[in-house]
């Protein structure tokens, strides 16, 4: 249930920022939001493994297994 | 006179082979900037895990690369063999993209590719990384080039037809590559390509945790490309509707053809959700509307309207009229150039030139073309209505289908236990399929629904063909179709092969000695309790 709402959440958000993004420009300046888009997703990727990372090293903390080095 | 076949078969040749292409190209262009994500952490972090999880997918991506070159290769030489007039008709324009793209960005990717591959031992993490990033814009690049010439014959900006050397020339690069339909077609590909790429390394990682292989990687690589590939959905959905309306702006045949508009209607109209377009009769049969649904999606307003068929078709007849005299102009000018008399009554009526070109497929003489040889010729404007209109609905169900993934899927990676969802590693496999498909009906609908012009509005299709024999066409195409079926078979194997045998065991720390990784000892030890 908790799944299904926190999905529902995001799809909620997820339908409103492509709304937003459509009212606010057909014709965009589609290249500039390219190269910005791009490196943003970039970054926000690469911080996700980041995350992946501190997220096993906490419970590896947690469980008391010791340090991760992968 | 072309013989009609022979279009028809040239058409079907570059349809098989740009689709065919266009099977290898979205993956390039997304997890190119996958990789330089992948490396960004190794270079950030140092962790080891992320320069063999870089390496693996490189070299996943190298065989994609290759076999995409192979097949976009020959799609260049087709506009001299197949399309000769064409090529002829606007060489001075669509030569200059085509030829930045082979110069510039293909170069550059080629290039750096050589020093992304052999550099990990040669060049510093700094530069290996830049190495990367180079690629992946490279790749981009030349998707841009190519689609700003698509571009150009979707709404022909930035030329102009001189009648004099009987060619469209350039007249500003400027408005040529920030055309409207351009910029937006090229970030609604370019970003497909990340959902592509996304969606592949998702449901790669999601076969290895099934398997509970390299399992330090596959998780990794899922939590990177459903991050990159939740953020890129939006983007894709976002631009797509933008190209929608720029699209349905320049191309209104191809705004009714997407949404089987037969009749204008007044504001707010309907959005046919599920119909049977008939293009006989011109009508849509058993179907399933949403009322004001299409005035909101197509000109973002409640009492906007788009012209129907019907209407677009009175106008095509209008066009054709307007457009004979050009063409009987031009017939003037060719036999005597300094005419002054043509030449003005050329630039009276040029605007139109291209549907005067329309009715010359019935009437050799346009000047005595008859009203049913211009109504049949204005019938034609209209693409094939029944395959636009599905294509464009599978696409967007797919693409919808592909956000709803993404969030699930970032919700079970973002808590940390995705390789605990079985049920949803399954789907994210059988998911891989998804965004080819898609890409694949996105070009049919451009395509297609760009018909019966090579360039929209100057250029007919049926002019546009070389004038090969039946024969030579059907003996080039089969050619075409067997090798690249083989270039498929050959890829599928070498990818299956690769990801098969998985990381190389001398880098990953896996399978080839006792595991040191005490999270992934940790994992493992859960798995068999799990067994």
């Amino acid at each position: 249930m908790k799944t299904f709402l926190q999905f529902i959440l995001f799809m909620v958000i997820a339908v409103v920022v492509i709304l937003m993004a459509i009212v606010l420009g057909e014709l965009g300046a589609w290249y500039f939001a390219w190269l910005v888009g791009t490196g943003m997703i970039v970054l926000i990727t690469a911080a996700g493994g980041a995350l992946l990372d501190a997220q096993d090293e906490h419970a590896a903390h947690e469980a008391g297994i010791g340090s991760v080095d992968a | 006179m072309h013989d009609i076949n022979v279009v028809d078969l040239s058409r079907l040749q570059f349809a098989l082979t740009a689709l065919y292409h266009f099977l290898f190209v979205p993956l390039t262009l997304g997890l190119s900037f996958l990789l330089a994500a992948m490396e960004t952490v190794y270079v950030t972090t140092g962790k080891p895990i992320y320069r063999e999880i870089t390496q693996f997918w490189s070299k996943l991506f190298l065989i994609n690369f290759a076999l995409g070159v192979a097949t976009g290769l020959t799609m260049e030489f087709e506009f001299g063999t197949n399309w000769s007039f064409y090529s002829s008709f606007v060489g001075d324009i669509f030569g200059a993209p085509l030829a930045i793209e082979g110069l510039m960005a293909f170069f550059l990717e080629a290039t750096f590719i050589g020093l992304m591959v052999f550099g990990w031992k040669r060049l510093k993490r700094g530069q290996h990384l830049a190495v990367t990033y180079m690629v992946a814009f490279g790749s981009n690049l030349s998707a841009l080039w190519i689609l700003i010439a698509n571009s150009f014959m979707q709404t022909p900006t930035g030329a102009s037809f001189n009648p004099v050397t009987m060619r469209m020339e350039l007249s500003s690069l400027t408005e040529l590559i920030f055309n409207h339909d351009a910029q937006a077609k090229f970030v609604h590909t370019s970003i497909a390509g990340y959902v592509t790429g996304a969606i592949f390394v998702a449901g790669v990682s999601a076969w290895y945790l099934l398997k509970r292989r390299h399992v330090e990687l596959a998780r990794r690589s899922f939590r990177m490309a459903v991050l990159f590939g939740v953020l890129a959905t939006a983007g894709v959905i976002t631009l797509g509707d933008a190209l929608g309306f720029i699209g349905g702006q320049a191309q209104p045949t191809k705004l009714a053809a997407m949404e089987g508009l037969w009749k204008s209607e007044p504001a707010p109209m309907p959005f046919n959700l599920v119909a049977f377009p008939s293009q006989k009769d011109q009508v849509n049969r058993g179907q399933l509307q949403v009322p004001y649904a299409l005035s909101l999606l197509v000109t973002h307003s409640m009492d906007g309207t788009v012209p129907g068929v019907d209407r677009l078709e009175l106008d095509a007849i209008a066009r054709i009229r307007n457009g004979i005299p050009a063409v009987a102009a031009l017939q003037s000018l060719s036999a005597a150039p300094g005419d002054a008399a043509a030449l003005a009554t050329f630039h009276a009526h040029e605007k139109d030139l291209g549907y005067g070109f329309l009715v010359q497929r019935y009437a050799a003489d346009v000047t005595q073309a008859t009203d049913a040889q211009i109504a049949t010729a204005a019938r034609e404007t209209i693409p094939q209505v029944a395959p636009i209109f599905w294509s464009f609905r599978v696409m967007v169900l797919m693409g919808l289908l592909m956000l709803a993934y993404f969030v699930l899927a970032v919700i079970y990676s973002m808590r940390n236990n995705i390789e605990h969802q079985r049920w949803f590693l399954k789907i994210a496999v059988w998911m891989i399929p998804v965004p080819f498909l898609a890409c694949e009906m996105g070009w049919l609908v451009a395509e297609l629904g760009r018909q019966p012009w090579t360039v929209y509005g100057m250029l007919p299709t049926w002019m546009s063909a070389s004038t090969h024999g039946v024969g030579y066409m059907i003996f080039s195409l089969v050619g075409f179709v067997g090798l690249y079926t083989a270039f498929i078979i050959a890829e599928m194997y070498l990818m299956v092969r690769a990801i098969r045998i998985g990381p190389d065991a001398s880098h990953a720390g896996e399978g080839a000695g006792p595991i040191t990784d005490t999270s992934q000892a940790a994992r493992l030890a859960g798995y068999a309790q799990e067994a």
